[in-house]
């Protein structure tokens, strides 16, 4: 363990993290220098974003094991912080996620993600991952770790990042062994209720591209045909019970995946992100010169929709190297997550490639209208201590794996 | 599955979502980046109409006589309005909550982003109101707009006129694209006839505008606005200090009162009575009031100076004398019997004494009937109009005030239109003779008469402005006036001014104004009216000798009858002359005018 300081630093990942960090900065500069009671967001986010380097740069070199023997600690922590919230959070926008200490606004479910990672792959560190067979009993077990953090945040109210939650179950439960063909049938569930509710063509067509992959599965015929009926009965329960349900209901459920039915509701925010983003150009308006931005046509420019501001000041070239950085910081998690002979850190890895991937892509989805309006944070570009901190821990776990790849934990 | 697999596929599925989202930002950033390019203008760029304040009317000495006073105008933005607020509003500015959603109503189709002005002159307490809930009130706004305001001790409710929101008939017919619902425009007086030079142009401004509506700024730092033009001042003739001793004089009596600098057409003063308060028609006027206005019995907006016809009485017989002369049915010396009364037909007509046989000079100087019934009588229609169209009768004057009457001057086809060929007979020229029948001749028109008299045939467009300039401009464009010599002998101007000095200084009909320091000549009149009492006139002018003013009183059917318009016609001219220091005007003067 006689390494020098610099071996083994992921340096392209501390760099395009660094770059989203500076861009975000700018961004949350001009999305609120206009305004009065926010115009010095930019000044918070930067102190913090120093503070979390650092903090990166510690997670780094610590040993591997502290982080795993961590795990539970701070997943048992999490769920008190998040319990305690439930019960004495201060309700913004109608989320009861937040702790006011010292003027700070603390959101428990960001740290909350990290630490059902941690937790997860703490609970399937051991076994030979090409070979695994999980009982059930482990398999809900990882499960309930997962869904009960989720639920008291879904309590919070907060939809956004309750699905977040569920978005890394899936590659976990893949990369540490769980059957290929079950999380499949999962997931096509799941795809399945969603298209059948979106458009009934799209359905036919899923329905046919899932007769295809149950071939190219070679499982038994009964198996592949279960499945095929479980899909179908999904999609068929979900228009169903859509049928029934009060035709303001399913306005509010429709606008949720196309904003244009509801112009002046939600959907309003996604017109007027579409119009910045689209008015940007090839090279943008120019830093500070984007009227939509400027003039703050857009609700929350600096939080959830400051992708907005991105797209309209800087145009497609700067819309494009956001993107571009989180291909290469969600790359390096993987290549990491490959590299890693510590099973746990190869799991967390994975875990948060996902976060980073599922943020990145509903976020970015949402203002350029391709995904539904839910309210979650671009990685270390919006505006929020606690967003910006929970992902620098995540960065700082990915860059100790890279630093400690081949050290075996057991 | 091996982990390299597994990484593959995770690589694959990262990779394909980032080509979607890149392939769809460049379908928003490059394919449609015109069109959200557009919109996002659209959203935030706002035309703001600028409307300049009017032009100023100032006298003949350069005092502002009509100037300009800025007001709050209280205005809602149907795009940002809460209907809600309806009622607020409502109590705010003292409006029915009915009247406010008419307007709404009436704004449907119009560009929603548009004020639309509610109330205006609303007072200060009100603004502040609004300035404090202005996040609660959205929509709800105001504008700066210049009223007029009249800093006179007199009415001239006449000659101003007043401005009045563009009806939606005018709208709808104006062919410039220039006014918006709401404008004010001039709808009668000078206000009108003057609209264009008075109101300037407008201009306009692009600002940025939040999400709100509210203005952060300039657009493109203003190099795309349009700067209003104010409006060009109307330097007028106007007297002020004769107008207000004018307007004083007539008091509470009905009838009109013109003076003329003779030597230029030049309007010194013009009043019809009764008037009214301009101030009426400023800010929100009450409609009851304005009811009231349009429907009284004595016509308060009606301008009997160039809008009304009587007849002219005794005050149309130097027209028959000049007419007579200038046909050579008469010659300055001629004489003519005049008993006290003439026959024509089986009709009698009367006069008011016999004065034996008399020429032209001593029958104005009299005011024989009986000289002037024969005069018609030789005249002949022809003549009759021929002459009195050379004098302006018969058509407009040309006073720069809209709506004058062409007057009523007959002829040869008009008594053929309304009786039928060969149905009427000379008879009916007895009376024109004397200014009674069908004749109707308004207030401006027999002061043009007189100042063309006594200026020895030269008839000048009457006239209110001199010149028109533009203080922002600097443009100033001189009002054009038209003159021309009536071709008539001298000598017979000088019979009939004889005439008209001798009715003041001689033994004549208005003897009892004559006045020591200036020489005053004129004429009397009392017409007949079939619906009343008769109507009391005078035209005259002053210094006989060298002409500077020329005026004429008409005293509508009031019981006070003809005492009372030589006095008023004599205080006025040496109002004047004296340079507006002396009064010699007396109530209790009772003259005998003998016509």
């Amino acid at each position: 363990m006689d390494r020098k300081f610099f071996d083994r630093f992921d340096i392209t990942l501390f760099l395009s993290v660094i770059g989203l960090i500076v861009i975000g900065i700018f961004a949350i500069y001009s999305a609120t220098q206009s305004s009065v009671n926010n115009s010095g967001f930019y000044v918070k986010q930067m102190t913090f974003a120093i503070i979390g380097l650092v903090m990166v740069v510690g997670i780094t070199y610590l040993p591997p094991r502290y982080i795993s023997s961590l795990s539970y600690y701070a997943y048992g922590l999490a769920l008190v912080l998040l319990l305690l919230v439930l019960i004495f959070g201060r309700t913004i926008n109608g989320n009861k996620s937040w702790f006011y200490i010292a003027g700070f606004g603390i959101q428990p479910s960001e740290f909350a993600k990290v630490a059902t990672v941690m937790a997860v792959s703490n609970f399937f560190y051991k076994g030979d991952e090409d070979n695994q067979k999980f009982s059930i009993t482990q398999l809900l077990t990882a499960t309930g770790i997962v869904l009960l953090p989720a639920i008291l945040i879904k309590l919070e109210n907060d939809t956004g990042t309750t699905l977040v939650m569920l978005s890394f179950i899936i590659p976990m439960f893949f990369f540490a062994g769980v059957s290929p063909f079950l999380l499949f049938a999962v997931v096509t569930t799941v795809a399945a209720a969603v298209l059948a509710f979106i458009n009934i063509y799209y359905f036919a067509v899923f329905l046919a591209l899932l007769i295809l992959a149950l071939y190219f599965f070679k499982k038994h015929w009964l198996l592949s045909a279960g499945v095929f009926v479980i899909n179908v009965i999904a999609g068929y329960s979900v228009s169903f019970f859509y049928s029934k349900l009060q035709p303001y209901q399913q306005k509010r459920i429709m606008a949720v995946f196309d904003p244009a039915s509801d112009p002046l509701g939600s959907g309003y925010n996604v017109i007027q992100s579409k119009v910045a983003i689209g008015s940007g150009g090839l090279f943008g308006k120019g830093f500070l010169q984007g009227s939509q931005t400027q003039l703050r046509f857009i609700p929350e420019q600096w939080t959830d929709f400051i992708y907005c501001m991105i797209g309209e000041e800087f145009g497609l070239l700067g819309a494009g190297v956001v993107i571009l950085l989180y291909g290469i910081i969600i790359y390096r998690l993987l290549t990491n997550a490959y590299l890693s002979r510590n099973r746990y850190m190869m799991l967390a890895c994975v875990g948060f490639a996902s976060l980073f991937f599922f943020h990145m892509f509903i976020n970015v989805g949402m203002t350029i209208g391709i995904a539904p309006v839910i309210g979650i944070p671009l990685p270390l570009v919006s505006n929020g201590v606690s967003s910006l901190m929970s992902f620098l821990l995540m960065v700082g776990i990915g860059m100790n794996t890279y630093r400690h790849k081949d050290i075996f934990l057991s | 599955m091996k982990r390299e697999a597994k990484i593959y596929v995770s690589i694959g599925v990262m990779a394909a979502a980032i080509i979607v989202l890149f392939a769809r930002l460049v379908q928003l950033q490059v394919v449609q980046q015109q069109e959200f390019g557009k919109e996002s203008e659209k959203n935030s760029i706002k035309k703001i109409i600028e409307t300049p304040a009017r032009g100023l009317i100032i006298d003949r000495n350069g005092k502002i006589i009509v100037d300009n006073r800025p007001s709050y105008t209280l205005t809602i933005t149907p795009f940002q309005f809460d209907k809600n607020l309806i009622d607020e509003v409502a109590s705010l500015s003292g409006i029915d909550p009915e009247e406010i959603r008419n307007e709404l109503a009436d704004a449907k189709g119009t560009n929603r982003f548009n004020p639309i002005k509610i109330k205006r002159d609303i007072d200060f307490k009100t603004i502040s109101y609004i300035e404090e809930n202005r996040d609660r009130l959205k929509g709800v706004s105001y504008q700066v707009e210049s009223l007029r305001f009249y800093p006179n001790k007199f009415n001239a409710s006449h000659i101003f006129g007043y401005n009045a929101e563009i009806s939606e008939k005018s709208l709808n017919e104006s062919t410039e694209n220039y006014y918006r619902q709401g404008d004010l425009v001039g709808t009668t007086g000078l206000e009108k006839f003057y609209e264009k030079s008075l109101r300037g142009e407008k201009g306009s401004r692009l600002i940025l505008v939040d999400v709100n509506g509210r203005e952060v700024g300039a657009y493109n730092d203003g190099n795309n606005d349009v700067k209003p033009v104010n409006g060009s001042d109307l330097f007028t003739s106007l007297d002020s200090e004769l107008q207000e001793y004018a307007e004083k004089l007539m008091g509470g009596r009905r009838g009109a009162v013109i003076a003329v600098d003779p030597r230029t057409g030049e309007i010194l003063c013009l009043l019809s009575k009764p008037d009214y308060d301009l101030n009426t028609f400023i800010g929100s006027p009450d409609a009851k009031e304005i009811n009231r206005l349009f429907n009284h019995p004595e016509k308060p907006l009606f301008n009997r100076v160039t809008q009304t016809r009587y007849p002219p009485g005794s005050t149309w017989k130097m027209m028959m004398a000049l007419a007579a002369m200038a046909s050579g049915k008469i010659t300055p010396t001629t004489t003519i019997s005049c008993p006290g009364s003439f026959t024509f037909g089986n009709r009698t007509f009367e006069d008011h004494g016999g004065y034996g046989s008399i020429p032209v000079v001593r029958a104005i100087e009299v005011s024989s009937n009986v000289f002037f019934y024969k005069l018609g009588l030789m005249l002949g229609i022809q003549d009759y109009h021929d002459y009195s169209a050379m004098f302006g009768f018969g058509s407009r004057t040309g006073i720069d005030l809209p709506n004058e009457t062409k007057g009523l001057l007959p002829s040869q086809e008009y008594f053929d239109k309304v009786y039928g060929v060969n149905k009427w007979s000379q008879g009916l020229m007895v009376s024109l003779g004397i200014g009674q029948g069908e004749l109707g001749v308004s207030p401006v028109q027999m002061v043009s008469y007189t100042a063309a008299i006594c200026m020895n045939g030269m008839y000048i467009q009457p006239h209110i402005v001199r010149k028109i300039y533009n203080s922002s401009t600097g443009i100033e464009t001189p009002v054009e006036v038209k003159k021309r010599q009536i071709d008539m002998s001298q000598k017979y101007f000088d019979a009939v001014k004889k005439g008209m000095y001798l009715v003041v200084n001689g033994s004549g009909t208005a003897k009892n104004i004559r006045n020591s320091d200036y020489l005053l000549a004129g004429k009397t009149g009392t017409a007949q009216n079939p619906n009343g009492n008769n109507h009391s006139w005078f035209v005259g002018y002053a210094p006989y000798d060298d002409p500077k003013i020329a005026v004429c009183v008409l005293g509508e059917n009031a019981g006070w009858g003809n005492m009372f318009a030589a006095p008023i016609a004599a205080a006025i001219m040496i109002r004047y002359l004296s340079g507006n220091s002396a009064d010699v005007f007396n109530e209790n003067v009772k003259m005998e005018v003998n016509d």
